[in-house]
């Protein structure tokens, strides 16, 4: 589905038209074999625990989601309306696979998931989300996290 | 997301992501991504698929171990077609839940609340069954009966409260918003007899078809009349879809 040709007016332009950086820059990371990596999910669905903090704005802020939280806990407050949550409602894996990435760290596909994952929103401008990574390299490096995988909504 | 990426790499974690826009993904250019053909709020495909959601996250996080490769790779299965982009026929899902308050001429503000009062009490029951039964909703922060009350109240008179919380009137609103929707998506699921449409399908019957609908339209209108430049936000943007209009 996802080409932005494939999507009708004025939807095509609202999608087209969103902030989207581009860098000089290649950086690349190494890590160990993916049965010894340590998995942490960073989403930008703006989810967060029932109870946290509602996203509000566009200043490029994240929660924190222990990595013990299941699916009646954990909620989606993204801005956007213009995305489909219907399949979140049924299914927390769609946009959050963390059911998925423990059956793969039990058979050791992966070593383990992480203790703490986190989510932005993804409407802000991933400019204002460059501060905030740094902190967040440190405290996924201090969990001992060598894989983040990044899910849009 | 792609962005983060940069940002993360360049600190020294490896990352990968999934891609759900192409041409985004491609401008950003971040260090691994796999482009997957699924609707936007679908990363991972299609709700209770096992299977596909774990194909996209392993492919995902394979590319960790694969040499730099082409940004973004292609998952190599097809999207969920029945869920995805194939529009539902009508005739295929049809909502179980026939409201005569919401068909007919256009209505005055008073007569959308208490049609509004009365879809929302015939949907309640089942709303209340299905909590029971999965243990879990989607709504953030309303029940159902305060959520109706800030609708109807700000529809009818602008009034802007929002009881039991201390957030700005215009994010209480955005929250109701998308808490309705989530009260009636869970509540015609939960029907006997009632099939999951797709998220086309729904969209087009809730927007179409239902009053609260028309009760989120009228509320956008008055939202653009407002001097407050999150309500006027609220209005342009955050209550209706862009393709609603």
């Amino acid at each position: 589905m996802a080409r932005l040709d494939e999507f009708p007016e004025p939807m095509r332009s609202h999608l087209a038209d969103l902030p989207c950086p581009s860098f000089q820059t290649h950086p690349w990371t190494e890590g160990p074999d993916l049965s010894k990596r340590r998995v942490a999910l960073i989403s930008t669905a703006g989810l967060h625990r029932r109870g946290d903090r509602p996203f509000e704005s566009m200043t490029g802020d994240y929660r924190v989601i222990p990595g013990d939280v299941e699916a009646k806990d954990l909620v989606m407050t993204h801005v956007s309306t213009n995305f489909d949550r219907t399949g979140f409602q049924q299914d927390w894996n769609v946009a959050f696979p963390l059911d998925r990435l423990r059956e793969l760290a039990q058979e050791g596909v992966i070593g383990s998931v992480a203790a703490y994952h986190y989510s932005f929103m993804g409407a802000a401008d991933p400019a204002s989300m460059a501060s905030s990574a740094k902190t967040l390299a440190d405290l996924l490096k201090g969990d001992g996290v060598d894989a983040a995988l990044l899910v849009p909504v | 997301m792609g962005a983060l990426g940069h940002y993360l790499e360049a600190e020294g974690v490896p990352t990968t992501q999934i891609s759900l826009i192409r041409e985004h993904t491609e401008k950003i250019n971040p260090p691994r991504a796999l482009w997957v053909p699924f609707e936007l709020g679908r990363p991972l495909g299609a709700p209770s698929d096992v299977d596909l959601q774990r194909k996209a996250l392993t492919a995902a996080i394979e590319l960790l171990q694969a040499p730099r490769g082409p940004v973004p790779a292609d998952f190599p299965y097809e999207g969920p077609a029945s869920t995805a982009d194939i529009d539902q026929d009508p005739a295929v899902w049809a909502c179980p839940v026939t409201f005569a308050a919401s068909s007919g001429e256009p209505v005055g503000d008073e007569a959308l609340a208490s049609n509004f009062k009365q879809e929302v009490a015939e949907l309640r029951n089942w709303h209340d069954l299905s909590l029971k039964s999965t243990g879990r909703t989607s709504m953030v922060h309303f029940e159902p009966d305060p959520l109706l009350q800030l609708l109807s109240d700000y529809l009818l008179r602008g009034d802007k409260k929002a009881p039991g919380t201390d957030m700005p009137f215009a994010v209480a609103l955005r929250l109701a918003a998308q808490d309705l929707k989530t009260f009636y998506f869970e509540s015609v699921i939960a029907r006997p007899g009632a099939t999951t449409p797709t998220s086309k399908a729904f969209t087009r019957w809730f927007w179409n078809e239902t009053v609260a609908g028309a009760v989120l339209k009228a509320i956008k209108e008055k939202c653009l009349d407002e001097t407050d430049e999150a309500m006027r936000m609220n209005g342009k943007l955050l209550l209706v879809p862009i393709e609603q209009g």
